[in-house]
């Protein structure tokens, strides 16, 4: 089938202002994004610059504005989006070059949640495995499941407002921590995320769950962390 | 070196956010435009004169009506569906039934009034 993809461009070197460019192209109808913005880069313009790693939607390099909403071009097929297609980078981070953003914010917010295992306590007797049961790591499965691409947090208007605020991606990190009942710093995460830059910006506006290509309800992650803020429960 | 990182009104209007989205948009529409109204009437009470009398016929109009009205009854409706998603969490996973549930509220009692506001306006 024919389409027609316009891609945001900008290269610092040349460019002083962003504009599109737009190419005709040939493709399967069951070809993804990624594979459209490939073809260009092979076939039509060197120059054209994207992330991508996996391109099996694992690594979370390549979100990006397709048709006005943010996806992981790797996921998206063309029958889903149609004809006429539109690729522009996330909103609220910089623009660095054509579709690649400065995710350094977005990182800098995620390492403000200690996104890691904290447990201080001694191993068990035997040495190995610190033990949790089937239900109690159920409680945070979900939020495992991030891949750490900012599609949520750049569809967030309050991150677009301010890149103080820490941000979808970062609570669902928080979360996942929060709620392991193997880790001992919940109350430090719990204090971190309820600070003015945190919990308190989130105005349940939901961009961030349509957003999310892991389909992690990430609305309902944080407005279980607003509940831990108010009980200090994390059961 | 690199552009930006602000968001324009119109690039943040253009986001494809769908039905929430459009729901938190119309919330802050409501949000102003109550805010505009209570300034408004606050303004006429301290002002007076033909002054006054002017800002008095600007809210009494009956199309400022329906507007102050969609303000009024849709910040209320979605305010109250956001605060039960936020104290039940667990709720938040029915989110886009909550949102057709809060239209099929809003819409009649809306409509409802739009309806007085207007047959009144008519001279009805
Ligand atoms: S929560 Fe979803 S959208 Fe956000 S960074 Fe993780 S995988 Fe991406
Ligand atoms: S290229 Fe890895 S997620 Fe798309």
């Amino acid at each position: 089938m024919q389409v027609t993809l316009k891609i945001f461009r900008y290269n610092p070197e040349v460019d002083k202002k962003w504009h599109y460019e737009t190419y005709d192209l040939d493709v399967d109808e069951k070809e993804r994004i990624l594979d459209l913005l490939e073809l260009v880069k092979g076939h039509h313009d060197g120059t054209l610059s994207f992330r991508r790693s996996c391109a099996h939607g694992v690594c979370g390099s390549d979100a990006m504005r397709i048709n006005g909403r943010n996806m992981l071009a790797c996921k998206t097929l063309v029958r889903d989006v149609g004809d006429k297609i539109t690729v522009e980078p996330l909103l609220g981070l910089k623009v660095i070059k054509d579709l690649i953003v400065d995710m350094e914010p977005f990182f800098d917010n995620y390492k403000k949640v200690l996104p890691y295992f904290i447990n201080e306590s001694p191993l068990p007797a035997d040495g190995k495995e610190r033990l949790q049961s089937p239900e109690q790591r159920a409680r945070f499965d979900e939020t495992t499941k991030c891949i750490l691409c900012a599609a949520c947090t750049t569809s967030c208007p309050s991150f677009w407002a301010s890149d103080d605020y820490l941000g979808p991606a970062a609570l669902v990190t928080a979360h996942r921590f929060i709620f392991d009942s193997r880790d001992e710093a919940a109350s430090e995460r719990l204090h971190i995320v309820s600070e003015t830059s945190g919990l308190a910006r989130c105005h349940t506006v939901f961009n961030c769950t349509m957003a999310c290509p892991r389909e992690i309800q990430i609305t309902k992650a944080i407005g279980e962390l607003k509940m831990a803020t108010l009980t200090g429960k994390v059961d | 070196m690199g552009l930006k990182r602000n968001v324009s009104l119109a690039t943040a209007l253009r986001y494809k956010g769908q039905g929430p989205f459009l729901t938190y948009i119309l919330h802050r529409i409501g949000g102003l435009g109550m805010a505009v109204f209570i300034t408004i009437h606050i303004l006429a009470s301290f002002v007076g004169g033909k002054a006054g009398v002017f800002v008095n016929s600007i809210y009494e109009n009956w199309l400022f009506q329906i507007f102050i009205f969609f303000c009024v009854l849709f910040h209320a409706i979605n305010g109250l569906r956001i605060t039960l998603l936020d104290l039940f969490p667990k709720l938040l996973e029915h989110s886009r039934e909550a949102i057709w549930i809060e239209w099929a509220v809003f819409l009649p009692v809306y409509g409802l009034a739009v309806f007085v506001i207007v047959h009144t306006a008519l001279g009805g």
